[in-house]
């Protein structure tokens, strides 16, 4: 897993804090600066494995961000990076984050993949609860250009019931789909611009 | 045909069906892959619809916070927020002292509560644990998750009691999905549970699942008391006749109005049907069987489909009026899979003093709107405290009521 160096991240600090409106002020800036080193200063992630924050449902962001705090959710990168962060804080990065704009989704497209991946999406009825869309809603993410990357490992970890905390109508949703399936499925969301 | 149990990915679990597989590609063992659980029984007839389970909440909410002002009693009951700021809370166990256990469940963690007449305050016993729910009984908190057993000895003397970890004698079957466990001891000093079908409709993948077992106390001496159960979540003992009743959520994706959660009767090594048998009577169209409902025991009340049956409680205190002696109450938690919704409330059952002709009337009411489908609160379970008042936990707000009555 790549990060930012030391010196990038106080750059980005450094725009974080100017950009930071008003109505967040229940956000510690430094938390901001937290955040912003991996999932990019406008929740969009350039960094491999790491997913975008930008546009996903708020309920969603929060009770992610519960559940990363309670350590219900296990993610040893972020590991003590929320201890202590209030519900009222959580609210406020959640809000913060879901009012971001998704930025562009890759251009490369094989169409192969891309109609197959689209076709697999909705054979396992993927856009029941992800709406047919896939832009989520409420607790239930967005797919529609999240991070390919993370997109497959996400979905590997429910897989291998790794997925602890989370909902398990999804933790039993991809027992037995193959890894091809999942490596399709995962092209073709990311490259779904909405 | 029949699929049985394989292994997937080194996962050492697997889900078996007797659907086939579906267009996918096949996982490298030899068998085809099973269809996701999520998809299991989901006609195509469904395929376009954007039901969802309903979004929960793992922040706190205050009591000044939640519309009280909404919820309808009977005349002469009120009702009061009791505890707030136990996010996602459900299950209540009463301890010693004014003391109440609270288990959460996606946020992990068991609360007490200590009640000291006038007012309400918590914290947290234990956390970061799959699903927990608690019990107590003789002056030890049983806490018990998905994949864990604990247990507190003396915990009103010591609040920092180090737990007795009871696992693996309990030995319970790993897969999550509908496996949050209502637990309770029984008149005859036993230890109930419930094991949910880990999927909405399937073979079972072992023969563990969908099952109502007790133990002894310390774990030991395990058995099986019913099969065919597919997720019961609420259960209590009749005051007179001391048979158990409990609750069970029927299967999703066969329509709004098919089929029925169900109120039960124990009857000892009974099936109940799951999952080629839905009410007693309606053979389940995907998991097909020949006579799928001989021999299945039938419900003693229908509880409306997709309602989430949840907490069952006896009433047997005082300060209800009369009628309500030795009445079932059930906290139905709300449909998801239903295109018109329906529960959000707490309902009486009543029966014929054979418990048969039940008749279910709704009691707690508000917290859903039929005119616009809104809702804002989540009735789940049912504890009746020593005056005879009547907790009832909303899971959507993480709040405890206290259902009180007055002439």
């Amino acid at each position: 897993m790549q990060l930012l160096s030391v010196v990038q991240a106080v750059v980005l600090m450094g725009a974080v804090f100017a950009a930071a409106p008003a109505v967040y002020a229940q956000i510690a800036p430094q938390r901001l600066a937290l955040c912003a080193a991996c999932h990019g200063a406008d929740g969009n992630s350039r960094l491999k494995g790491i997913p975008s924050l930008a546009a996903q449902p708020k309920l969603f962001l929060e009770n992610q961000l519960v559940l990363i705090r309670e350590g219900m959710r296990d993610i040893p990168v972020m590991k003590g990076s929320l201890d202590g962060v209030s519900d009222a804080e959580i609210t406020a990065l959640a809000k913060y984050y879901a009012e971001k704009t998704l930025a562009p989704v890759p251009t490369d497209k094989d169409a192969e993949v891309f109609a197959r991946g689209g076709k697999l999406a909705e054979g396992m009825r993927c856009g029941i609860c992800h709406l047919p869309t896939y832009l989520g809603r409420e607790q239930i993410p967005r797919l529609a250009g999240q991070r390919e990357d993370y997109l497959l490992h996400s979905m590997q970890q429910f897989k291998n019931n790794k997925a602890v905390g989370r909902d398990s109508n999804m933790t039993a949703s991809v027992y037995g789909v193959s890894d091809q399936d999942l490596n399709d499925i995962s092209y073709y969301l990311a490259r779904l611009m909405r | 045909m029949k699929n049985y149990l394989r292994t997937i990915s080194g996962l050492g679990l697997a889900l078996a069906f007797s659907m086939s597989a579906q267009a996918q590609t096949a996982a490298p063992a030899a068998a085809p892959a099973p269809p996701p659980a999520w998809k299991q029984g989901m006609p195509e007839s469904m395929a376009k619809s954007t039901l969802a389970p309903l979004p929960g909440k793992l922040v706190a909410t205050k009591a000044a916070d939640v519309p009280i002002d909404k919820i309808k009693l009977p005349p002469g009951f009120k009702v009061e927020v009791w505890a707030d700021g136990i996010p996602g809370g459900r299950a209540i166990a009463e301890g010693e002292n004014g003391k109440y256990y609270v288990g959460t469940r996606a946020l992990g963690r068991i609360y007490e509560v200590t009640d000291n007449g006038k007012e309400r305050t918590s914290r947290i016993v234990v956390d970061k644990l799959n699903q927990p729910t608690a019990a107590y009984k003789d002056g030890a908190l049983y806490v018990v998750a998905i994949d864990k057993v604990l247990r507190f000895d003396g915990i009103a003397k010591n609040p920092n009691a180090t737990p007795v970890d009871l696992t693996a004698k309990f030995n319970f079957p790993p897969l999550p999905h509908h496996n949050w466990k209502y637990v309770a001891f029984g008149p005859d000093g036993k230890f109930y549970v419930p094991f949910g079908a880990p999927c909405n409709i399937c073979e079972l993948p072992t023969a563990e699942y969908s099952q109502i077992r007790r133990y002894n106390a310390d774990g030991s001496g395990m058995e099986v008391l019913a099969t065919g159960v597919r997720n019961s979540v609420g259960f209590d003992w009749h005051p007179v006749t001391k048979e158990l009743w409990f609750s069970n959520h029927g299967r999703d994706w066969m329509g709004d109005d098919t089929p029925n959660d169900t109120m039960h009767r124990l009857k000892l090594k009974a099936n109940y049907g799951f999952p080629h048998c839905h009410e007693g009577k309606i053979p389940d169209p995907d998991v097909k069987k020949a006579n799928a409902c001989a021999g299945v025991e039938p419900p003693a009340a229908l509880m409306g489909p997709h309602a989430a049956t949840m907490g069952v409680k006896f009433y047997t205190g005082d300060m209800f009026p009369a009628e309500y002696k030795n009445v079932l109450f059930n906290a139905r938690k709300g449909s998801w899979n239903r295109t018109q919704r329906i529960g959000f409330d707490v309902v009486t059952v009543r029966t014929d003093a054979n418990g048969n002709n039940a008749k279910v009337e709704p009691f707690m009411t508000g917290f859903m709107n039929p005119a616009d489908q809104s809702w804002w609160g989540r009735p789940a379970y049912l504890h009746q405290m020593k005056d005879g008042s009547l907790l009832v936990s909303d899971e959507q707000n993480g709040v405890i009521y206290r259902v009180t009555y007055k002439k």
